[in-house]
């Protein structure tokens, strides 16, 4: 059953947003969200299943013709080259986030495209306008955000939503959320998964029906429980957040292992439980406001996690691609920080999900051989 | 540096340098506030309550016309932080932050009461949380909600229908953001907001941004552009950091009627005009000689840039029995105005029309995200409607990778082979 469930898990993170676009008539009840800062709650109380673009090695010729370089995450290229050629043209509505400027800017693109006939796809390009800063203005803004997205979405459905229906949700995503946190604590402090394995696992949780997320990550969990712990320096992915195995696994082909990542998609999947109290629409506004994690997140937020992460770490690998405006700002932070305490750290500065450059791989030799000094003293 | 053709363009230097005086003087022996804002914050409520703001598009603008910008941006670098940060918005804080690195304008920035800024691309937040630690101070700040609805040709919406400009779900998380704004300005200043008052300040901008608008359509008229472009921006952006005060419309009624003469009397910035170029984008401040390097060899003149044009499409607002729901309609959407499609094409191609434009050179940010974007959109646009598009990849305030004679080279090319003389 524990390898069935990987596996299971696996495709649940890897399969769906590839397999758009390949079958008449199968991707009716897809809702493509660009990052997770959308709640799924919403999306799946109106009936729809959540997909994900992300990050990819694979070319993007046509989406290159209209995004500008430096600016627009791999992620985006990958979600406009599919909407380019056609693949999204069945699929019920595109949610893009307002958690990034880039995100926010791609919806604009979409749109503008739409409207002048450079796409011929009328799928609905919708903004989930999420704002992160503080104020109450704020908190009530992003509230009457989701209960718009819900309305839109209810209305593409053509069935009506109910609070009830959207507890109903909330209860099942957070059933998910505790399993996803039972298999996140297997990373540490006794790393039985690898990073690329536990980013895979983990991040299965935004596109599997939470029930079945629920039940194959418990049994994904005892499985691995069972296992050895891994050996090999330890490392804490930070920087801008990750949404592909591809850094992790150049990491751990060098003989360690990634234990945690500031990333929605590995160690941050899945939070905090959204509050089964009161108004459903202001505890998921609440949740997704306090919890994404993306370029417009508050520093401090961002830092906080970064310092949770570092605990029991031998080394830090910071990934700040090209298109980044926003984590680098605390580089000489960040650094003074891992200085002040003897970590070894190194910026990988290009694309996470490409093939990394020599110049890099060397700069992730060198911090890994100082790091496994570190980890020989710790652990013997 | 080219000779300034307009005593306007002189006096609104030697405003600008006697106000900033004044700021130090009022700061340090007075112990007065004052707030250092972004460029899109509402300047108003700040002078209403009598704390002097300055501007960090102004600050940095000044930085790099003085030289002193590699000097800092070095310091930027040497302290970590990627190249590829936006260094238009962050000069101001490496002169605080690393304020030994070299020497900033006027004796520097005083510590600031307040910051502001609204966070618009995705650093600003990170620029402005750092330099409120870098000078131990208070950030305010004004999030910016995204536009869903962008109704074609916002510039004929503006003026009497902004409130169907901006959804109303925007408008009203602007509008509070801007009361809690004057709550905390009114703890700093010891004084109430007269909204009346407010309403007055809003009339006189309408008037000054009139003025403008005059002045525009007389440059875009004239046989031949009566000022240049650089002195445009000179004389409009000193008085848009204090719009409304006294000076600022009387400035920009002297600015007018100097236009006016030269027109009156067929006076060119660049006699035998043959080409008209716009500029796309935030201005080249550590060259601005650029602009009028191109007059002796092609007789060609920069003739439009955002920041006159901007100002009565952007500003003005009539009809407000709330003022600061006109503020809020006006601070709402400045970056999809000037950046964002559809927006930022559609009225960059009517502008470009207005003024018979015949190439226009468009600014390929290295480091600025918000202003990287959209910019595919209006090339594109320009071309369609026939005006030929030249890329200029440089960095506004960062003059270390710019080769002004390869650029200048460039443009001269381009001049010959893809516009017609």
């Amino acid at each position: 059953m524990g390898t069935d469930a990987i596996a299971g898990l696996t495709a649940g993170f890897e399969a769906p947003f590839a397999a758009l676009g390949r079958k008449a008539g199968a991707d009716r009840d897809a809702v493509v969200i660009s990052w997770p800062s959308v709640p799924v709650e919403v999306v799946r109380a109106t009936g729809f299943r959540p997909v994900f673009a992300r990050g990819a090695a694979t070319a993007t010729p046509a989406a290159d013709e209209v995004l500008e370089a430096r600016v627009f995450p791999c992620r985006l290229r990958q979600l406009f080259e599919a909407v380019l050629t056609g693949r999204l043209d069945e699929v019920a509505a595109i949610v893009l986030p307002r958690t990034s400027d880039a995100d926010y800017k791609g919806f604009l693109y979409l749109r503008e495209l739409q409207r002048q006939g450079r796409i011929a796809s009328r799928t609905p390009v919708l903004l989930f306008d999420l704002l992160q800063s503080s104020g109450d203005e704020a908190a009530a803004y992003d509230c009457g955000r989701a209960g718009d997205l819900l309305r839109r979405l209810a209305g593409l459905a053509r069935r009506p939503v109910e609070n009830v229906g959207l507890q109903h949700e909330i209860s099942r995503a957070n059933a998910a959320r505790a399993a996803a946190r039972r298999l996140a604590a297997l990373r540490r402090p006794q790393p039985r998964l690898s990073g690329a394995e536990a980013l895979t696992l983990l991040g299965a949780f935004w596109q599997l029906p939470a029930e079945r997320y629920a039940t194959l990550a418990a049994a994904a969990g005892d499985e691995i429980a069972a296992r050895l712990p891994i050996a090999g320096p330890r490392v804490l992915l930070a920087g801008a957040p990750v949404d592909s195995t591809a850094l992790s696994a150049a990491i751990e082909s060098r003989s360690a292992v990634v234990v945690g990542e500031i990333s929605p998609f590995g160690s941050e999947a899945a939070g905090a439980d959204v509050s089964p109290d009161g108004d459903p629409l202001v505890a998921l506004a609440e949740k997704y406001r306090r919890d994404a994690i993306d370029a417009r997140s508050p520093r401090e937020a961002i830092w906080r996690r970064l310092e949770a992460g570092l605990a029991g770490i031998d080394a830090v690998i910071v990934s700040l691609p090209a298109d980044d405006a926003s984590f680098g700002w605390d580089l000489p932070r960040l650094r003074l920080a891992l200085e002040t305490c003897g970590m070894p750290y190194a910026v990988v500065d290009g694309d996470p999900t490409a093939v990394l450059r020599r110049e890099i791989r060397m700069r992730i030799d060198t911090v890994l051989a100082a790091a496994a000094g570190r980890c020989e003293a710790r652990y013997g | 540096m080219a000779d300034k053709q307009l005593e306007s363009t002189l006096a609104a230097a030697a405003f600008q340098k006697q106000w900033f005086a004044d700021l130090r003087r009022r700061v340090f022996d007075e112990r007065a506030p004052y707030a250092l804002l972004q460029a899109d914050v509402p300047f108003e409520l700040f002078d209403l309550l009598d704390i002097p703001a300055v501007s960090n598009q102004w600050w940095a603008s000044l930085v790099a016309a003085k030289r002193q910008a590699p000097a800092f941006l070095d310091a930027m670098a040497a302290d970590g932080l990627p190249a590829q940060l936006c260094r238009y918005c962050s000069l101001g804080l490496a002169t605080t932050r690393y304020a030994g690195a070299g020497e900033a304008p006027w004796g520097g920035l005083p510590k600031p009461r307040l910051l502001c800024a609204r966070l618009t691309c995705d650093c600003i937040h990170r620029v402005f949380s750092l330099w409120a630690e870098a000078f131990d101070t208070e950030l305010f700040e004004i999030d910016h909600p995204g536009a869903s609805e962008l109704p074609p040709r916002w510039w004929e919406m503006s003026r009497h229908r902004w409130r169907e400009l901006v959804e109303p779900h925007r408008l009203e998380f602007v509008a509070a953001t801007l009361e809690r704004l004057v709550s905390r300005l009114e703890e700093i200043s010891g004084r109430r907001l007269d909204r009346g008052a407010l309403a007055a300040q809003l009339e006189r901008v309408n008037r000054q941004e009139e003025i403008f608008d005059a002045a525009r359509q007389l440059i875009a008229a004239a046989p031949e552009t009566p000022v240049r472009m650089t002195e445009q921006i000179a004389n409009v952006m000193a008085t848009q950091w204090v719009r409304g005060s006294d000076w600022a419309l009387a400035h920009a009624q002297t600015f007018y009627d100097e236009i006016r003469q030269r027109v009156d009397d067929g006076v060119a910035a660049c006699p035998g005009e043959r080409v008209r170029l716009m500029w796309v984008g935030a201005g080249l401040w550590h060259d601005t000689d650029f602009y009028t390097a191109f007059e002796g060899s092609h007789r060609a003149v920069f003739v439009w840039s955002m920041y006159l044009a901007f100002g009565p499409d952007g500003y003005i607002r009539y009809g407000f029995d709330d003022p600061i729901e006109a503020l809020a309609s006006r601070t709402a959407s400045f970056n999809e105005y000037l950046h964002n499609p559809p927006w930022a094409a559609e009225w960059i191609v009517e502008q470009a029309r207005a003024h018979r434009i015949d190439a226009a050179l468009v600014l390929h940010p290295t480091s600025m995200k918000a202003a990287a974007s959209g910019r595919k959109f209006i090339e594109r646009a320009l071309e369609e409607a026939g005006i030929p598009v030249l890329p200029v990849e440089a960095d506004v305030v960062d003059a270390r990778a710019w080769d002004p004679a390869a650029a200048r080279a460039s443009v001269c090319e381009f001049l010959d082979e893809r516009v017609a003389q």
